[in-house]
């Protein structure tokens, strides 16, 4: 089948919008690794008196829908209230976009991730709300939402491939339920990892497939 | 457009497919004896079988057409390995392998049997001392390849087979030994004798020929069952109706191939030359992947661009019109960096800002210079918008 990327995707990723750096930004925030193929940077500049997003500039490492996924977010955040921008969904950036292939929704999830991690970032350091949750089962299962079964584009939670989550002082262990032989097998259990060590608290994080 | 893709598959030559058309409109019977267009077809074939026996060394009847090269590769691995009676056999490759040859011998692993997966140095040559001391009474046969297709290292064929050779007189009997020559074709000269291979796999398309044939030379005496049955007419290794077609492609194709081989490889290379000095010259933080200089391929480059990914840069040459290839996680349909690179000790980074190009006979200066130019901005911006910088000099 061919997997093709749509003409918007396309235009955002050869003149992505909201390219760049903001010098003394109000918060800013990286999600995402070299190491697993993305890293996406969010800056923002934010009306205090308004929580009103007066600009966003992010910077990207990584592939086509990486660039234009990051460049959408940034379009959607910009003249939004902070409690606005965080409410957009990796859904709502695929659609804008014209939809992005299923093996590439999780740059659309890591986009909105950088976008919520700097909005948050801003909400606890000057209005003191704290997002800091506790290390429970339902934060991991909150965070296991973020990755996406390759396939089909759709979180691992929904497609009831996880079948158990423990903590024991700080390390969660995570069943899942692949094909031993799945290509995605290890690009998956790779990145249960990248995002459950980033819950406060985590220790270690082992994921065993059963 | 500027195709700089040619390990992936080649543009067929426009003589190849006159003699393909010729083919189908005057050479459609099946092959058989004793009628005017039987024979004609047969005739045909034939020619082919004769032109890449010769190549290499070989005898008409050692050489069969297959539908692709990863078909030769199946039939050569899965026939060798259903022919012999050996107890607890072991099979043995290395982990740089083409697609096919791994997938067969995982497949053969599910079946029981025991795979030694030869490990490679920096620059993506095999270790034959760890060849030599896995080969044993229990081997039932190794494949290597003449060519590592993503990152360009001449493989010591050789050698191996030297060695093979040695551990077969020591165990008895004959360790049938399978070359993967595929994307060697286009740059390296065989002849099996001086290699000692028993099986020799081929594709059409790497060398501006049809996609749809390949084609596998067979030892005479070499142990090997078929692994698809039906009408035993042209093969009873290959059964059914012969591509007539795409094998009269495969034949001038080949007969092309030689008749310029040498000028072809140095013109090749000297593409090659002046594009990784561009490269060395105007774009920093970068890194060879495989051999410099004569111990890789004259038709092939890698590189990893650090800092960026090699999807996005893939994707922009794209949009310019000009193809290349790429190792990064990305681009893969399995979400993983390239094993080669993985393989020679590149990071995941590294391996996914890499890119491929690979060459052909139809590639100009004027081609290479326009991708360098291209190249260049490409790798200015795409890292003047990256998270990740060099460290500070």
């Amino acid at each position: 089948m061919a997997i093709k990327y749509t003409a918007k995707v396309i235009e955002h990723f050869k003149s992505p919008h909201n390219i760049g750096v903001i010098e003394n930004a109000d918060a800013c925030a990286t999600e995402g690794s070299p190491a697993c193929g993305d890293e996406i940077t969010v800056y923002l500049k934010i009306d205090k008196a308004t929580d009103r997003i007066e600009d966003v500039k992010f910077q990207s490492y990584g592939c086509a829908s990486n660039i234009a996924t990051g460049s959408i977010i940034t379009d959607l955040a910009k003249g939004k209230t902070i409690d606005e921008a965080e409410a957009i969904t990796w859904k709502q950036a695929a659609d804008e976009l014209g939809g992005l292939p299923p093996v590439k929704m999780h740059c659309s999830v890591l986009a909105v991730d950088g976008l919520r991690s700097a909005i948050r970032k801003y909400k606890k350091e000057v209005k003191g709300i704290d997002y800091d949750s506790t290390l429970d089962v339902k934060t991991v299962t909150e965070e296991l939402k973020h990755v996406l079964w390759p396939p089909v584009g759709v979180d691992i939670i929904t497609l009831k491939m996880v079948k158990y989550i423990g903590i024991d002082q700080g390390a969660v262990s995570v069943e899942v339920s692949i094909g031993s032989d799945d290509k995605f097998l290890d690009p998956t259990i790779d990145e249960i990892v990248e995002h459950v060590s980033k819950i406060k608290g985590v220790k270690s994080v082992s994921v065993e497939n059963v | 457009m500027i195709y700089l893709d040619n390990f992936r598959s080649t543009m067929v030559a426009p003589e190849v497919w006159e003699a393909m058309r010729t083919a189908a409109i005057d050479k459609y019977a099946v092959p058989a004896a004793f009628t005017q267009c039987g024979t004609g077809a047969a005739e045909l074939i034939e020619r082919a079988q004769n032109r890449v026996a010769a190549a290499i060394g070989a005898s008409q009847n050692e050489v069969v057409f297959t539908g692709s090269g990863t078909e030769a590769i199946n039939i050569a691995l899965l026939g060798s390995a259903q022919a012999q009676v050996i107890d607890k056999p072991d099979i043995v490759t290395s982990e740089i392998e083409y697609p096919a040859t791994l997938a067969v011998y995982r497949a053969l692993e599910k079946e029981g049997y025991k795979a030694h997966y030869v490990k490679v140095d920096g620059e993506g040559k095999y270790d034959l001392d760890q060849l030599s001391s896995v080969l044993n009474e229990h081997t039932a046969m190794v494949s290597l390849m003449g060519v590592n297709h993503m990152i360009g290292t001449i493989e010591p064929l050789a050698e191996a087979g030297a060695i093979i050779a040695e551990a077969s007189q020591r165990v008895g009997r004959r360790i049938p030994y399978h070359v993967d020559f595929a994307s060697a074709l286009q740059t390296q000269r065989l002849n099996v004798d001086a290699v000692k291979a028993d099986l020799v796999s081929f594709s059409s398309n790497k060398i501006h020929g049809p996609k749809g044939v390949g084609a596998l030379y067979v030892r005479k005496g070499t142990k090997i069952h078929p692994i698809t049955f039906g009408s035993e007419s042209y093969s009873p290794l290959v059964p059914g109706t012969p591509n007539t077609m795409g094998i009269a492609g495969f034949d001038k194709a080949v007969e092309l191939l030689y008749a310029t081989f040498d000028q072809d490889v140095e013109h090749m290379r000297s593409l090659m030359n002046r594009l990784a000095a561009g490269i060395r010259e105007r774009i920093p933080h970068i890194l060879l992947n495989g051999p410099d200089g004569v111990g890789r391929a004259a038709s092939h480059l890698c590189y990893s661009f650090l800092f960026i990914e090699g999807e996005a840069i893939m994707m922009f040459l794209d949009m310019d019109e000009i193809v290349v290839d790429t190792g990064s996680a990305c681009a893969a349909a399995t979400l993983k960096p390239n094993y080669i690179l993985m393989a020679i000790g590149r990071n995941h980074e590294q391996a996914h800002g890499s890119i491929r190009f690979t060459l052909s006979r139809y590639n100009t200066e004027a081609d290479v210079d326009t991708a360098l130019a291209k190249l260049v901005a490409i790798v200015e911006r795409l890292r003047a918008q990256s998270t990740i910088r060099p460290p500070a000099q």
